[in-house]
């Protein structure tokens, strides 16, 4: 394959990740604009960086790992702290009407944004992202340890925010 | 048996390797207590499966799909982009080299012959009186009235960025609908255009085209930095501009 048909062929393959990275930029970021915003500077990084990709790894996480990273150095760059994901917001983002509110209050998503970033991220990237343990901690540029402690806590939280039906008997 | 609950959770995450794998089978086996601790790791995996889906059905903004072939720019309205690309390009020399085509359609003014007669029917761009070209009344209106952070819907143009020249003009760029970008200046009561550049889209696919390219080309963003005075104005510089005409600064 000749080296421009090769990149067209991963500009395709991130063509078709962008709603998986639109969806990753949505746990960093809580405004749908400025999460595409991330998402469009880590496309056009990834772009000018492609030599930098090793084609063994995963293309996803090779892409999280640049949207978390574009995300961080907007969020210094911009001074932008305001818009970034408030859990507290969201939950009120959520349903239309105050019993809507009610039933949507303990859903996956808001639970997901109660939890602190750190383990946020990981609770994402491993049990909605599909990504091993180990992509994961790369994308986070964490050790391994790191990372399984952070998502057990996670998990921990969600348990208890979710009191999901087997769950109850401890 | 003992087993923590990290353990517990990587083998509901299939973490583990085949020997661990089934020492937790055989517990859990043994003891439901354990069986159930596993069962609460795999709902949550379930729960969690689902969270934030909603945006997986969303339409893709075809800026960000632009951006993924290589064709994008700043996002639309985010005024401080330029600066921002300015910066990294002092770190990182910009290798566009994978996009030749988007390049190749860039056309420099005076060799935009064709591209003026291809846009003939619009008619937006106009020899001006005193040589050169100027935006005619539809697009000049825009340019003097159209704040870049207006997300109202496209009209035969978008105006998207403004800036102060180095000569103490104001400057913006603009999108023309379904043909390409370009940067125009206002000198006296004219919009003199600076630089204009089709639209890699448009150039394959002019008849399909719809709406107004939301971004700049790489080729416009150059002639921005070129002629650039400091920073672009932000939404209160473009109103105090607007409000002043875009009258260029005595210095």
């Amino acid at each position: 394959m000749s080296t421009i048909e090769s990149v067209q062929n991963v500009q395709e393959q991130i063509v078709a990740l962008l709603p998986r990275l639109r969806r990753f930029a949505r746990y960093l970021v809580r405004n749908p604009h400025d999460a595409d915003d991330v998402v469009q500077i880590a496309v056009e990084r990834a772009l000018q960086r492609l030599d930098q990709w090793r084609s063994d790894a995963r293309l996803d996480s090779w892409l999280f790992k640049i949207v978390r990273n574009a995300w961080i150095d907007e969020v210094r760059a911009r001074g932008r702290r305001a818009k970034i994901f408030m859990p507290e917001e969201a939950g009120e983002q959520i349903g239309e009407t105050p019993i809507e509110r009610e039933i949507d209050r303990w859903s996956a998503e808001t639970a997901l944004g109660r939890l602190p970033e750190d383990q946020r991220l990981a609770v994402s990237l491993v049990l909605v992202e599909g990504l091993s343990y180990k992509d994961a901690a790369e994308v986070l540029e964490v050790p391994l340890g790191t990372l399984t402690s952070r998502l057990a806590r996670g998990r921990e939280a969600l348990q208890a925010m979710l009191r999901l039906p087997e769950g109850e008997s401890s | 048996m003992t087993i923590s609950e990290e353990t517990l959770m990587a083998y509901a995450d299939g973490e583990l390797d085949a020997a661990t794998r089934a020492s937790i089978e055989a517990a859990m086996q043994e003891d439901p207590e354990i069986a159930k601790r596993v069962a609460r790791h795999r709902a949550l995996r379930e729960a969690m499966q689902g969270a934030f889906s909603g945006v997986l059905e969303e339409p893709v903004p075809e800026r960000l799909i632009a951006a993924a072939r290589g064709q994008s720019s700043a996002p639309k309205g985010a005024l401080v982009d330029l600066a921002r690309e300015a910066a990294r390009r002092k770190t990182s020399p910009r290798p566009r080299r994978w996009q030749p085509a988007a390049l190749a359609a860039s056309l420099a003014l005076g060799v935009g012959l064709g591209f003026l007669a291809w846009h003939g029917p619009s008619g937006l761009i106009q020899p001006g009186s005193g040589g050169g070209l100027v935006a005619n009344a539809a697009l000049a209106e825009i340019l003097s009235s159209q704040l870049s952070d207006d997300r109202s819907p496209a009209r035969v143009a978008v105006a998207h960025l403004s800036f102060r020249s180095k000569s103490g003009d104001y400057c913006r760029t603009f999108s023309l609908t379904g043909s390409g970008s370009g940067l125009a200046c206002r000198e006296g009561s004219d919009w003199k255009i600076k630089a204009l550049a089709e639209s890699p889209r448009a150039a394959t696919n002019s008849g399909n085209f719809r709406t107004a390219a939301s971004e700049d080309s790489p080729a416009i963003r150059a002639a921005v930095e070129a002629s650039i005075d400091g920073e672009p104005l932000d939404h209160t510089g473009e109103v105090a501009a607007r409000q002043a005409g875009w009258a260029a600064a005595k210095r």
